[in-house]
């Protein structure tokens, strides 16, 4: 899959689309990078995001096991290359913060990385050692975004997240759920909490975002990010088998990956989606939909109602 | 099935690679300490009782360590936990058969002996043998001895060879590993530990009908 120039009338349609948004009061920006990559601003700062990242959830806890690592290395590689952003990660997720931490080191140009983790235990003291161990892991100085993961005991880290922004440890802070949990005590978060992002799970069958928390983000001028946009794969098994609409060409999808994802991110109030994978060729496929003309509001219903007739 | 995991089949088996060749010939060492602990059952002699104890306590703090800790652990946080578990079995072992004296093992043709008896050979000779036929290949592969499925299901063998009574606090922990152990083998396609939650209910069912019968 090669890098596709973008097509000026695509860029035209992508900046009206921007402009529209902006029109809104949706927040975030659509933008297309020189090279195609479709990127969004962070709602509190402007900073530019690719619309695809990568999450680690399974796919990069490979332990010590040099295989594996190498072949992850090359799935990184590929990201970067295709002018992937933000990587996220976990204490959770066992090794994975290593083997990031030892892929950044084998790749030359990682310069787009926007490096993200979440802190994930039920003491506020032992939070601290936990982020600076994932600083460690990663072997950076500073992470971009550090996350309450499922918001597990957050009141208490959010006071050493604050903290720690305000020293400038840390760029930015945010709250993690997932599976569709505790959405209401999200709702409460964002609405009074000095937080920056919010991770939760949005796609083309799991849309109960729709209704409180994606509107909340964008009010409140939060960025989001949208985690298990494949469902944890399910979308595959249960739609892979049938074929593509014709139609999906017309929003540049050339797989039910790109299908998929480009649901996900062409919500106005999406910042990225942080699909993961262990394989080179399913990684070109996601960040195909960092590339290409988006679904509209029309097309993105049209999306929901053929999946849901499959 | 994997994705309720934190870590995927592939790194799962390679986990195995490097703790088997990190730690032999322990392998060697475990298949001639489970054959000292079968003949030990079969033909008992003063003080194999303790001698059985020990070096199933040993086994159980092995894998609560050098698998649980020093290598489960970097691939899913529970694996502490476990850890702490198998270690409070082997410290339990230690106490009631090497301090307190309180294990004797015999095998005996009856039922639970029996069971107990193809319970211990299945651990040491058909479970491997699985495992292969699957298409597993050492040194990817959970061994006798230093891999946790196996030494429950080995346990449960030589628990049921306990005189006069099966001792019911021993069988609580690998009870516990059998659901776990069982579970994961289901979502990660290993068909040799399939026998693990088999071998537990087994194992319960001819412990409770031996201590019935011992109180006649």
């Amino acid at each position: 899959m090669s890098r596709r120039p973008i097509d000026p009338r695509r860029r035209t349609l992508l900046l009206s689309m921007g402009a529209l948004g902006l029109a809104a009061g949706l927040g975030p920006a659509w933008a297309a990078a020189p090279s195609g990559l479709l990127r969004r601003a962070v709602p509190r700062t402007g900073e530019m995001l690719p619309l695809i990242g990568m999450g680690s959830w399974i796919t990069f806890n490979v332990g010590k096991d040099p295989a594996l690592r190498a072949e992850r290395v090359k799935v990184l590689q590929a990201f970067f290359e295709r002018g992937g952003g933000m990587v996220d990660s976990s204490p959770m997720y066992g090794s994975s913060e290593e083997v990031i931490g030892h892929c950044l080191g084998q790749i030359a140009d990682t310069g787009g990385l926007f490096a993200a983790t979440k802190v994930w235990t039920p003491f506020q003291w032992l939070g601290v050692k936990q982020m600076e161990e994932s600083e460690r892991l990663w072997g950076k100085r500073r992470f971009d975004l550090m996350q309450v993961h499922n918001l597990l005991d957050w009141d208490a880290h959010l006071e050493t997240l604050k903290a720690w922004k305000a020293e400038g440890r840390v760029r930015y802070i945010g709250m993690t759920t997932s599976h569709g949990s505790r959405h209401a005590e999200m709702a409460e978060i964002m609405a009074t909490q000095p937080i920056d992002f919010v991770q939760f799970t949005y796609n083309v069958l799991d849309r109960e975002a729709e209704a409180r928390l994606l509107p909340l983000a964008a009010e409140r001028g939060l960025g989001v990010i949208v985690n298990r946009p494949f469902q944890r794969g399910d979308l595959f098994d249960r739609f892979g088998k049938h074929p593509l609409p014709g139609w999906a060409a017309e929003i540049d999808c050339a797989n039910w990956a790109q299908f998929f994802l480009k649901f996900a991110v062409s919500h106005p109030a999406v910042t990225c989606a942080i699909p993961a994978t262990s394989r080179v060729d399913h990684m070109l496929e996601n960040m195909g939909a960092c590339y290409g003309r988006l679904p509209d509001a029309a097309t993105r219903a049209r999306m929901v109602r053929y999946v849901e007739s499959l | 099935m994997s994705r309720f995991l934190p870590f995927s089949r592939d790194a799962f088996l390679a986990l195995f690679e490097q703790y088997n060749e990190a730690v032999w010939p322990a392998p060697v060492v475990a298949y001639a300490l489970g054959l000292i602990v079968l003949l030990s059952a079969l033909k008992p002699y003063r003080g194999s009782g303790r001698l059985i104890a020990a070096i199933l306590a040993g086994a159980w703090i092995w894998n609560g360590v050098a698998y649980h800790m020093l290598h489960f652990a970097t691939l899913i946080w529970a694996a502490w936990g476990f850890g702490f578990l198998f270690v409070l079995q082997g410290l339990m072992f230690l106490v009631t058969g090497l301090m307190r004296g309180r294990l004797t093992f015999s095998f005996r043709r009856d039922a639970a002996g029996w069971t107990g008896f193809a319970l211990t050979v299945f651990a040491m000779a058909v479970y491997p043998l699985i495992g292969t036929i699957a298409g597993q290949a050492w040194p990817s592969v959970p061994a006798f001895g230093i891999a946790p499925c196996p030494l429950a299901i080995f346990t449960f063998g030589m628990l049921l060879m306990a005189e006069p009574r099966a001792p019911l606090h021993l069988l609580v922990i690998p009870l516990l590993w059998a659901a776990v152990g069982g579970s994961a083998a289901w979502l990660l396609d290993m068909p040799q530990d399939l026998a693990l939650p088999a071998a537990a209910v087994l194992a319960l069912a001819r412990a409770f009908r031996k201590n019935r019968l011992a109180k006649m």
